[in-house]
């Protein structure tokens, strides 16, 4: 999927906000972004203003562990480029613009952290990244290529870097890399012009290798303010050491069993500690820390602990907060060039960002009393998105609001059937929904006739599971050795529910586990014929059961018995090791990775849901596929008969009819089309005590020709997708043309694309980007400006590569349709059914 | 069946049960209705108000029970995880800077009982090897190689020091956590679980998984130059961890000839090559045409895989413990 097709991702994310339990922080120089990686391995960038207004941007996807660290990884302004690293050893290489990959790599064990560090040879300018981690050398890996260049090896009791630092000198052309080991040694490495040319993998060993005593050491920072002094945090307390000979200058013990977890320099006399818990203290250094003092090095060698220095200021965590599940990331960066902020940023489990800005002042009252330091701005994911109007909408929204309730029912799995279109919803509340993908999204993202409808598009609802359904199937789609009828979907109250995809009649309920069902899987092909029609269930009791779709039985269940994690109980003797990827995925089912990345076989539309951690109801992403919307596109028109002839009536008809060559399941979905939209026009609530009489009139209905139907699943897609792609706003005229002769169709607001880029990567922008977008829109033009100003500037201008893949998009698709006869996306279902 | 909930806790193998357990009052409603679901679904439904009516009364013993897994079983499994962690820690004593030659030397005969080709004497201080005394019989000329490090010379395993940094992170993770802290939330007790057993695993792993090298790594590493007299070019050695067993395998090579009819195809990497692998180093291709593998138990490291094991049951046992509550929260009748 990656490079040679055009894809292009559009985001219906919902109203809940993404979990974004944060792990790594990082402010990009210029004070404009922030980026924050968190424990499901997705990174997030937010913008800033120089008001210190934050707003997140985009999501960028591709990490299948917790994010570790990130680093930026250029220097210049024009390219703004990090890098990012995860628990499970990779490394990616992103564009902070658009969110585009642009390189990748992984390694056999995991960077905790890493240092962009420029190097100059003459005018030559190489970015070089220095990475330390589960391993017992520092790692120089190229900033573009990523690859490893050579590494800074320990002669003397080598052992796992738990922090580091770069020493940049001014007097010589030496900088100099200091680390602390996990058993506390400080070593230090020069590099010169000879070691930073070296291209072979022979290692640097160490000048220096002193035992500090610090050990369980949380960071180690320069001061860049005096260039004399280094400052290194361990838990239990911090320290502050000479840069030249590393000698102590003074010790400060934590009190209350506190843990420190880092630090800065944040003046020549003031430094900033901060604590597991989330506080921050700073301390004004004492005189002996002091190069400008007359007593610097004055105590050397007989530091004694216990004497805290004067605190200046303290920074509580917020006592309003949500509950966190884990300690929050606090981070210290100043600006080196305007505006000259001095930002401490907090990064919490629950997806928040609080700032708050350092005064260079001392408070005007007595130091004895620390002032306390008020957040600046805090913001966390959920609020952005509760913030925005019109909230962001999910994919099947308009059909999951209950009456006197606020929020939707929330969609708990999902799975899309690309040959019919149709698209399957579990929801929290057990019910699931068959709804045509198109026109669903029609109604969340395009403005219409379709808006004054209740109930549209015509849908489905199978009723079965008492709660939440956990996971739908659909066989069939997978493997055609499967009945093209079944769908199968689990639930949390304990059940595994059959149904036939065309009658909506639930076929069979499996209650065999004694959990929750986390996961449904088809067996590979190579099994034996028996099992070749079974679905694997997988609960969360540690049981596996396998059901067969043919019998209407379970074969065998099986129970992972946890005393002995490694040992599967009896009777499971004759499973192959299949078994086995079933109940490791026990860890991982749900989550986004390289993996199940949706495979485009010739599907103008995919649409996949997502979710970032398995608590979250599913978000959907609208794939593209630009090209195969055009074969579909000319393929329908070739297979129309001689189009001068045509009325529009009998080319509705004839299209519907080309769209799928099996007559007989084109017609199921059209009468299935057909009797949903009556179901729903009868009424909202699909009362099943009526299911009787529903069935006579099913039968009634199959005598009655099919002229009704205009379901065409390709010209919808390509009405979607051009409505959504087209410039609105840039020439009042032709959005005239589009809106009456063409049947396109406006955009509610702004729509979140995404961006497909190498190995899978992807970046989709959030919500909320419109919100920046304005506001950055509003200053250049120097009006204010409302979100429907700005519906059709929401993609030009974020980046090159963005702009060319829609350009393109547009038109090579305008250009197909152009081609062929008699093409409008005004639709005659429009006009003719009744508007309620 | 609330307090038999409780008792419950105190033992070990609890998981399963429990959580079918926990869902009496769900299956015994549901398996009568079974029948009726699939002859009827809408009934089914209407049975929901009755069920949770019934479920206000057991929610509010539900939470009392939570809660005194959040205050008192929770540190009660924290506790024991830190004691077993703090003998595998133990086990793998950490250097003080400085005072690296105070640990304790354990040497290890390392030999086959089928063969007598290799056998191998190591001296084991910590994570590293400092002595070694390998003797080779080489079978042709019955002439017996034997090797020593040299004295300044000691070799660290890797793995070990590895597994050590991942048993002491997990520790790291639960000393912040003691008594004092009230957990909240079931949520930050699986957090703090999942971190802690992904270091736990990764310990395991680094044991039980020794680094695959391809033969010119090997050729080239390090440990070649650290023996008296100097290895001959025709001989080469590895040192891994493999479990809780010391390995010690020696490769004996032959030269190709430059002009040899053998297809030449070199060997990728792996933990112990075959006979036959074939591998070019400075323009010479070289075949394995003996492999001898001699190895011997480390007790202190099958103690601290046995510690791994148990620490990992733990918390996957406090982990099932929280999901039963869970799964009574997510219940909301619609």
């Amino acid at each position: 999927m990656s490079g040679n097709n055009l894809v292009l991702p559009i985001v219906l994310w919902g109203r809940t906000a993404p979990t974004h339990c944060i792990s790594s922080l990082l402010v990009m120089d210029d004070f404009s972004t922030i980026i924050t990686g968190c424990h499901d391995g997705q990174i997030c960038l937010w913008d800033m203003t120089p008001e210190l207004g934050i707003c997140p941007r985009a999501m960028l996807f591709g990490h299948t562990a917790s994010i570790t660290c990130l680093s930026k990884a250029s220097a210049c302004s024009d390219k703004q480029y990090i890098v990012s690293a995860s628990e499970s050893g990779e490394m990616c290489l992103w564009d902070v613009n658009d969110g585009r990959c642009i390189e990748f790599t992984k390694l056999a064990c995991a960077h905790t952290g890493i240092q962009f560090y420029q190097f100059t040879i003459g005018t030559q300018r190489e970015g070089r990244l220095l990475c330390n981690g589960h391993y017992p050398e520092i790692l120089v890996v190229d900033a573009t290529s990523l690859e490893v260049l050579y590494s800074l090896v320990s002669k003397i009791s080598p052992d796992w870097i738990s922090s580091m630092s770069i020493i940049r000198s001014h007097r010589t052309q030496e900088d100099t890399v200091v680390a602390v080991s996990v058993t506390g040694i400080l070593k230090v490495w020069i590099i010169t012009a000879e070691v930073s040319r070296m291209q072979d993998l022979d290692p640097v060993f160490e000048e220096e290798s002193k035992p500090i005593y610090c050990q369980g050491c949380q960071s180690i920072s320069f001061c860049t303010f005096t260039q004399s002094s280094l400052l290194v945090v361990c838990s239990k307390y911090w320290r502050v050491f000479d840069a030249g000979d590393y000698s102590l200058l003074c010790s400060v013990p934590s009190d209350n069993d506190q843990a420190w977890t880092g630090g800065e320099f944040i003046a020549a006399d003031k430094v900033i500690i901060w604590t597991e818990d989330g506080c921050s203290y700073i301390y004004k250094l004492p005189a002996s820390c002091l190069p400008a003092s007359e007593h610097f090095r004055s105590d050397v060698g007989k530091t004694k602990e216990g004497s805290i220095p004067p605190l200046v200021y303290s920074i509580a965590n917020r006592s309003d907060k949500q509950l966190l599940i884990c300690p929050p990331v606090t981070r210290f960066f100043f600006g080196r060039r305007e505006p000259f902020h001095k930002l401490l940023i907090q990064g919490d489990s629950a997806g928040r960002l609080s700032l708050w800005s350092i005064p260079d002042t001392s408070p005007l009252q007595p130091l004895s009393t620390a002032t306390e330091l008020q957040v600046s701005s805090t913001i966390s994911l959920q609020e952005a998105f509760d913030k925005l109007t019109p909230v962001s909408a999910g994919i099947i929204d308009q059909l999951s609001v209950l009456p006197g309730k606020d929020e939707p029912i929330k969609v708990t799995a999902s799975v899309y059937i690309p040959s019919q279109g149709r698209l399957v919803c579990g929801r929290e509340d057990g019910s699931i929904i068959l709804v045509p993908a198109t026109q669903t999204a029609i109604v969340q993202l395009l403005q219409g006739e379709h808006m004054l409808r209740r109930g549209w598009p015509p849908h489905r609802t199978l009723r079965g599971h008492r709660n939440k359904v956990t996971c739908v199937l659909y066989p069939y789609q997978i493997s055609p050795r499967y009945d093209q009828r079944s769908l199968v979907s689990g639930g949390v109250d304990f059940s595994v529910i059959v149904w036939d995809i065309f009658t909506g009649e639930m076929k069979h309920i499996f209650c065999v586990h004694g959990g929750e069902i986390t996961q449904l899987i088809i067996p590979p092909e190579n099994c034996s014929t028996r099992m070749q029609h079974c679905v694997c269930s997988v609960a969360s009791d540690h049981s596996v059961g396998l059901l067969s779709l043919r019998e209407r039985k379970c074969i065998m269940l099986a129970s992972l018995d946890t005393s002995s994690p490694s040992r599967l109980s009896s009777g499971v003797r004759q499973m192959t090791t299949w078994w086995w990827d079933a109940l490791t995925a026990l860890s991982t089912s749900g989550r986004w990775t390289q993996g199940n990345l949706p495979k485009y076989s010739h599907n103008a539309l995919v649409v996949q849901s997502m979710k970032t951690n398995l608590t979250d109801p599913d978000m959907h992403v609208l794939f593209f596929d630009v090209e195969a919307v055009i074969i579909q596109l000319l393929t329908e028109e070739a297979q129309r008969p001689n189009p001068t002839l045509v009325s529009p009536e009998t080319l509705q008809k004839s299209q519907a009819g080309a769209d799928k060559g099996g007559s007989f399941l084109a017609n199921k979905i059209f009468k299935q089309v057909k009797e949903t939209m009556k179901e729903t026009i009868k009424e909202h609530l699909l009362d099943e005590d009526e299911e009787e009489e529903e069935e006579m009139r099913r039968r009634e209905e199959k005598s009655k020709s099919l002229s009704l139907l205009e379901y065409n699943l390709t010209m919808d897609t390509a009405k979607l997708f051009m409505s959504c792609l087209h410039a609105w706003g840039l020439n009042e005229q032709l959005d005239g043309i589009c809106l009456e002769r063409l049947g396109m169709l406006r955009p509610h607001c702004p729509i979140s694309f995404g961006l497909i880029s190498r190995g899978g990567h992807m970046s989709l922008m959030l919500p909320t980007f419109k919100e920046s977008l304005l506001s950055k829109l509003s200053l250049a033009t120097g009006r204010k400006l409302t979100l429907s100003d700005i519906v059709g500037k929401g993609t030009y201008g974020v980046s090159r590569a963005v702009t060319t893949q829609h350009l393109l998009s547009v038109i090579s698709l305008a250009n197909t349709l152009m081609g062929m006869t008699n093409a409008t996306f005004v639709g005659e279902h429009m006009k003719k059914a009744p508007a309620r | 069946m609330p307090c038999s909930l409780s008792v419950k806790f105190g033992q070990l193998h609890i998981s399963s049960d429990l959580s079918c357990m926990g869902s009496g009052t769900l299956k015994g409603s549901r398996s009568s209705a079974k029948l009726h679901k699939m002859l009827n679904p809408q009934r089914s439904l209407s049975e929901l108000p009755k069920m949770s009516a019934a479920s206000q009364v057991e929610r509010a013993v539900l939470e009392e029970e939570f809660n005194w897994l959040l205050k008192e079983e929770v540190h009660a499994v924290l506790k024991q995880l830190q004691d077993v962690l703090k003998e595998a820690s133990r086990r793998f004593s950490m250097p003080t800077p400085g005072l690296e030659s105070q640990l304790k030397q354990e040497n290890f005969i390392l030999g086959s009982s089928t063969m007598d080709q290799v056998k191998g004497v190591l001296t084991l201080q910590g994570e590293a090897l400092t002595q070694a005394d390998i003797n080779l019989k080489v079978a042709k000329s019955s002439q017996v190689l034997h090797f020593q490090f040299r004295e300044d010379k000691q070799w660290k395993l890797q793995q070990i020091q590895d597994a050590r940094n991942h048993v002491n992170q997990a520790l790291q993770l639960l000393n912040s956590r003691d008594e004092s802290y009230h957990f909240k939330t079931g949520a930050e007790v699986n957090k703090l679980m999942d971190a802690v057993m992904l270091q736990l695993t990764r310990a395991r792993n680094r044991l039980t998984t020794p680094a695959s090298m391809t033969l010119p790594e090997l050729a080239t590493s390090g440990l070649m130059k650290m023996f008296t007299p100097p290895m001959p070019g025709d001989v080469m050695v590895n040192f891994y961890i493999n479990l809780s067993k010391l390995c010690l395998t020696v490769y004996q090579l032959h030269v190709l000839p430059p002009n040899t009819t053998k297809n030449f195809k070199p060997a990728g990497s792996s933990v112990m090559h075959n006979p036959g692998a074939m591998f070019e180093l400075n323009n010479n291709r070289f075949e394995v045409s003996h492999v001898h593998k001699v190895e011997c138990v480390v007790p202190w490291l099958n103690d601290s895989l046995v510690f791994f094991t148990i620490s990992l049951q733990l918390c996957q046992q406090l982990k099932d413990k929280i999901s039963v509550f869970s799964s009574f929260w997510n219940y909301r009748p619609f």
